[in-house]
């Protein structure tokens, strides 16, 4: 087993998605441990542990595990499957080569809160990878892992998996409640927290397919072990997607805080063609830009934020010179215009005009009035909408317009792109 | 707002730096209010739940580094509450320009025009500039009709969800639902099925802009050209507020009032869209009389010496027992008040009553339970259907008793007894007055065992229950007294009139009911002298030897009671076009006529003080009070 | 909804269809729950939603047809009308743009000769261009058809694939 990994460290153990492969490498000891450790000393190991939600937010799991109001039952535990970030393909890694690992997560949790029912909320996109994870718990029923009295214990769980059909707002953890609950994908209210109130108004933990995929080694290692795997602010490994210009984009698992940006491009193979990096987009589409300037900065998250963005959801987007930041952003403007719920105004309304200018912008049709206007709508929705999504719809191609300002002033009143012009001409 | 001493069961809040003091829980739009700070809204609404969708209600809240919604935060004590920051400012007019985005701006044929918030708001708060020249709007449809009565413009829509909510937790029907997603959702019924909810007319007054509209309403009016009154709906004897709104001689529409008591701002259909019949039923225009030779029209005050003289004379020659006097549950109290005091000490006759229908015993202990009161029993027991077939705006409030109370309701079936053994502490019983029997039955089976038991028996007509109140009755005096001599009732004077045992009818205000009833017209005919006062041409017209020509609820002044023992003020809301004087004052001349003095002006003020000294438990009760009756059984 | 309407509808479905959405229903502690999956067992049978199929569904889930509308209008998967035999979705987002999702989705339409709609000639295609990232970021260009990705393609290795699919047996869009 390779040191200093976690999530990945079976890693092409034959035979890992079935019961069998999975126990051979140890799979389900975990869940006979933290039976026999009671559901308060596995909160003390996942305090001690760090770790933080990988769903984006980054809130530690066992505080919000901790906001339970005690003795109201039944309680649920809904398992946040609906990864639809854009450059985020982990948790579809997580579930198609450790589904096992998953479950087990899945029900550890689930024991630790006494949650009655673990729904998985899965994408609807994801077809191939519910079925497998429906076989998977089938499987885990037959051998008494889940259900009533599981492997002998008092405990029961019922595990459901549930589909969606395509909308990305349902990731937010309130749309996902109301969409499981057979209802349009809306954000709720907050307050009530779905920790108090959340499915069928009953106390509910949302988390996410990678944090919960954790918790065997949690478990079984100890939360110490766990944290001292990254550092003391970043503890734990995370998985990171790199895609874009690379030459070999995948998912990589590595300590936190220990690892830069720059070693992260290492591990995908550097910018592809030889060519020179440009930019960079972490944490997934929602999150700001980031420059070369940023590319020793460690995968920490203060030293993220502190970069002007955020590890978010664990994707890191690779741009070399020949991307057009004006059409990167309009692309992601257009996404959260499909992707917008419609509850709120702000997001609603200003995804739409947003697009529309970043269209004209892109085809270099668009006023230096206009270009101003972009930004007086954004400041228009980022912070002032119901839900994270409408907020983040700009700051991608806010940060963008700050530091790639010339190549956006350049497709004003141009009739086209300049950047693709270049590099016709450069060709 | 006077300087009140700190309450410390309030919270105190400093909004735009006025402080004010607020219960724990409240809104900061509560608090706002309170301030007398205007926060401009779209999606909230008192009557619904908050869900902060249209975001134009952010404010600044000392503390927190987002602007946050005043319809959906709550107070905390000490908060600091900014409404006039050049940031909410700025907000504010941006969300205008992204409501009014997609928005067709089709103000000059959208009947809302003149009371719509988005162009208030616009004008208020808005940008003041367009930069819409450079995107394309999204269309939907237009004027759909999704109903008779109801209008769907889709592109004027700015997705509230307050139509959406008001079917989820009003009435509990979901007939319009969201549909699609994103810049295209849009409000809608499964399939474009029609709406078949009665409550229908609701849904324009709580549409913000004119997405839902009034098809009774389409094109008649704009706000300006309306003269509002604040009345009571005639419809039944729920006795719901509401305004009407006149233009010229014409009703345009009835509007929502809101008395959290009554009709707690919804209207039912049926009484919402009844006013076309005060616009087009037929008139009696002009005072009549039999004079030799036949009917001819004769002035106001010959009719009423001629009515005088007729009747004078059959008291005369036959004792004033051979007169009957019939009244209605259209007359106000003021008016049913004279009549019976016309009956009784001027004309001296026992026979007096207002209704076909015998009346079953109805006292006070009919109507303990008050309408709010529905809200406050664990137990709710409904005898049938006919309690909310006759007041619809009922089932709203079982409805909000049961799902925002959690209040158990029963709906009983035929024979209606109760055999469960209710872990209620408080139960009301609703039953209508066919079934009044049953129900204090219930009632009273109820208290034996130990419960806080109160019957609502549910009456008729807009003024069922202050008739009664005011003894218009064979066998009651006012405030439910027992009348020394019982006269006979409807039915009997009617039989009696037929047979020529009674010679003289006095009629004021007949129900389209009794006009229709074949005994009525044999009434009319059987007596030597029929003294008809009556706004429409009928069975009452035609056989009057007097006519003079009477008001409609829409144009009196006075008081009414509803079915709780409610006195609520009605407003002439229109003028008639003839000029007809008040039923009151041709009641008072009338009684002048037969050498009477009414002792106070025929007018409602008066009249009421002086029915408020004859029945106790009406004295001060003008304030939309429930009348006061001492507690029985 | 009419009763001879209903009749027919669910004479409309397989025999055991109805069955399973009870076993659906039974599976969640509110039946309401149960909406989501429930569309998807009779979309896969049907290839889209049907009016009736969503009153059927409301019906059986003890809701009103309206409910069953507005969850089913708000989901993109969920399809209001008759889709090709498959349904072929590329990803456009920009993980995958920038390894040339661009190319690849305007090679497929003009090799499909797609309408506005995405729909094929011949019925057995339906292409989809804007999609949520499919978390196949790495393999981008990527395409899914059905529930199946296929990632790292050209125009010419996606038109291969699509022969393949097209030859295979049908099947509802999503099935």
């Amino acid at each position: 087993m390779p040191d200093g990994l976690v999530l990945t460290r079976h890693q092409g153990a034959p035979g890992l998605h079935t019961l069998d492969g999975y126990r051979k490498v140890g799979g389900y000891q975990g869940l006979a441990r933290a039976l026999e450790m009671g559901p308060e000393a596995i909160v003390a190991e996942v305090k001690a542990s760090g770790l933080r939600g990988r769903g984006g937010a980054a809130f530690p799991t066992g505080t919000k595990w901790g906001f339970l109001p005690q003795g109201v039952f039944p309680r649920y535990l809904a398992v946040n499957a609906d990864e639809s970030e854009p450059g985020c393909f982990k948790d579809r890694v997580l579930i198609e080569e450790y589904p096992h690992q998953l479950l087990e997560g899945v029900l550890i949790a689930a024991f630790a809160l006494q949650a009655s029912h673990a729904f998985i909320y899965i994408r609807g996109e994801y077809r191939q990878q519910r079925e497998l994870l429906e076989q998977v718990v089938r499987e885990a029923y037959r051998a008494k892992l889940a259900g009533k009295r599981i492997l002998g214990s008092d405990f029961g769980c019922e595990v459901v998996v549930h589909g969606g059909a395509g909308a990305y707002i349902c990731g937010e953890e309130t749309a996902l409640l109301d969409s499981l609950e057979g209802r349009r994908g809306q954000p709720r209210l907050k307050p009530p927290f779905p920790a108090v109130k959340g499915l069928y108004g009953q106390p509910t933990v949302v988390n996410n397919v990678e944090t919960l995929s954790n918790l065997p080694y949690i478990v079984t290692a100890g939360g110490a072990a766990y944290a001292a795997l990254g550092t003391e602010a970043s503890p734990g490994t995370r998985l990171f997607c790199v895609s874009g210009h690379v030459e070999r984009p995948g998912t990589f698992e590595v300590p936190m805080g220990r690892t830069t940006f720059r070693d992260l491009l290492g591990l995908a193979g550097g910018v592809w063609r030889g060519r020179r990096f440009k930019a960079m987009q972490p944490g997934g589409g929602s999150m700001q830009v980031l420059g070369p300037q940023h590319l020793d900065v460690p995968l920490d998250f203060k030293a993220v934020a502190d970069a002007g963005s955020s590890l978010g959801a664990g994707a890191l987007v690779v741009m070399d010179e020949t991307a057009c930041m004006v059409e990167v952003s309009r692309r992601l403007v257009d996404f959260y215009r499909h992707e917008s719920c419609g509850k709120c105004v702000p997001c609603r309304e200003g995804t739409y005009f947003e697009s529309q200018l970043m269209h004209r912008l892109e085809e270099g049709r668009a006023t230096a009035e206009e270009l101003a206007t972009l930004a007086d709508i954004c400041a228009g929705m980022d912070g002032r909408c119901f839900c994270p999504l409408g907020d983040t719809a700009t700051w991608f191609v806010m940060s963008a317009y700050r530091m790639f300002k010339d190549e956006f002033d350049a497709h004003v009143g141009a009739g086209h792109c300049p950047v693709r012009a270049r590099l016709g001409a450069a060709a | 707002m006077g300087e009140a001493a700190a309450r410390p069961d309030l919270v105190r809040v400093t909004v735009d730096e006025r402080d004010v003091e607020v219960a724990p829980g409240s809104l900061v739009w509560d608090a706002c209010e309170r301030a007398g700070v205007f926060v401009p809204v779209y999606c909230a609404h008192k009557k619904l739940e908050p869900v902060a969708v249209c975001r134009m209600c952010l404010v600044e809240v000392e503390g927190m580094p987002k602007l946050q919604p005043a319809c959906a935060t709550r107070v905390a004590d000490g908060m600091k509450v900014r409404t006039l920051t050049e940031q909410v400012r700025k907000f504010r007019d941006s969300n205008l320009e992204f409501l009014l985005l997609n928005h067709p701006l089709d103000c000059p044929v959208c009947d809302r025009g003149g009371e719509c918030d988005l162009q208030d708001f616009t004008q208020r708060f808005g940008p003041g500039r367009t930069r819409q020249s450079i995107q394309q709007k999204v269309h939907f449809d237009k004027a759909i009709p999704l109903s008779d009565k109801i209008f769907l413009d889709q592109e004027r829509c700015i997705l509230c969800w307050r139509c959406v909510r008001y079917y989820e937790e009003v009435t509990g029907e979901r007939e319009i639902v969201l549909q699609q997603r994103g810049v295209h959702t849009v409000v809608d019924t499964f399939e474009r099925q029609p709406l078949r909810s009665q409550f229908q007319g609701n849904l324009p007054e709580i549409c913000p802009v004119g997405a839902l509209t009034h098809a009774k309403y389409r094109f008649r009016a704009r706000p300006w050209d309306l003269r509002r009154t604040a009345s009571v709906c005639s419809h039944c004897s729920y006795g719901c507020n509401l305004f009407v709104d006149a233009r010229d001689d014409q009703i345009a529409r009835y509007a929502s009032s809101d008395n959290e008591d009554v009709e707690d701002s919804w209207l039912c259909d049926r009484g919402r869209y009844s006013f076309p019949e005060y616009n087009t039923r037929e008139r009696v225009a002009a005072p009549e009389a039999v004079v030799t030779g036949g009917r001819q029209v004769v002035s106001h005050r010959e009719a009423l010496a001629r009515a005088g003289g007729q009747l004078l004379r059959i008291i005369s020659d036959e004792g004033a027992e051979a007169v009957a006097v019939v009244g209605s549950d259209l007359m106000t109290n003021e008016e049913a008040f004279v009549l019976q005091w016309l009956a009784r000490e001027v004309i001296g006759t026992p026979h007096l009553d207002h209704r076909l229908r015998p009346t079953p015993h109805l006292d006070p202990s009919d109507f303990e339970l008050s309408i709010a009161g529905i809200e406050e029993c664990d137990l709710l027991l409904v005898l049938g259907e006919e309690p909310e077939r006759l007041s619809p705006v009922l089932t709203l409030r079982l409805h909000k008793a049961a799902t925002k109370r959690g209040r158990r309701v029963v709906r009983l079936e035929p024979p209606y007894t109760w055999t469960e053994k209710a872990q209620a502490q408080r139960v009301g019983v609703l039953a209508s007055e066919l079934h009044r029997d049953a129900g204090a039955a219930i009632r009273d089976q109820l208290r034996g065992a130990g419960h806080r038991a109160e019957l609502l028996t549910v009456m008729e007509r807009v003024n069922s229950r202050g008739c009664q109140d005011m003894g218009l009755l064979p066998g009651w005096l006012p405030g439910y007294v027992p009348a020394p001599k019982v006269g006979m009732g409807l039915a009997e004077i009617l039989e009696s009139c037929a047979t020529g045992r009674l010679r003289a009818l006095l009629v004021v205000n007949p129900t389209p009911e009794l006009e229709a009833s074949p005994e009525f017209e044999a009434a009319l005919r059987g007596v030597e002298a029929a003294v008809v006062i009556t706004a429409h041409p009928g069975a009452a017209s035609r056989g009057a030897s007097v006519l003079i020509p009477g008001r409609t609820i829409v144009e009196k002044a006075g008081t009414v009671t509803n079915t709780e023992g409610r006195v609520q003020r009605v407003r002439a809301a229109i003028e008639p076009s003839l000029t007809i004087p008040t039923d009151l004052r041709t009641l008072g001349e009338l009684a002048g006529a037969l050498g009477a003095d009414l002792g106070v002006a025929p007018m409602a003020t008066p009249v009421f003080e002086k029915l408020a000294a004859a029945i106790p438990a009406y004295r001060g009760t003008q304030a939309r009070m429930r009348a006061r009756w001492g507690r029985r059984g | 909804m009419p009763e001879s309407e209903g009749d027919a509808s669910s004479a409309a479905l397989a025999p055991g269809t109805l069955q399973r959405l009870r076993d659906l229903r039974s599976r969640y502690p509110v039946a309401r729950s149960a909406v989501l999956p429930a569309l998807w067992v009779v979309q896969d049978e049907l290839g889209y939603l049907p009016p009736w199929s969503e009153e059927l569904v409301a019906e059986e889930l003890g809701l009103l047809p309206g409910d069953v509308a507005a969850v089913s209008s708000f989901y993109s998967m969920y399809f209001q009308h008759q889709a090709g035999r498959h349904f072929v979705q590329v990803c456009q987002n920009v993980s995958c743009a920038l390894r040339g999702a661009d190319d690849l989705l305007a090679g497929l339409r003009e090799w499909l000769q797609a309408d506005e709609e995405g729909a094929s000639p011949d019925g057995a295609f339906t292409l989809e261009g804007t999609v949520e990232c499919l978390g196949a970021c790495g393999g981008g260009p990527m395409m899914q058809v059905d529930r199946y990705s296929y990632e790292d393609l050209t125009v010419d290795s996606a038109r291969e694939i699509l022969e393949r699919v097209r030859g295979s047996a049908g099947g509802g869009a999503g099935a």
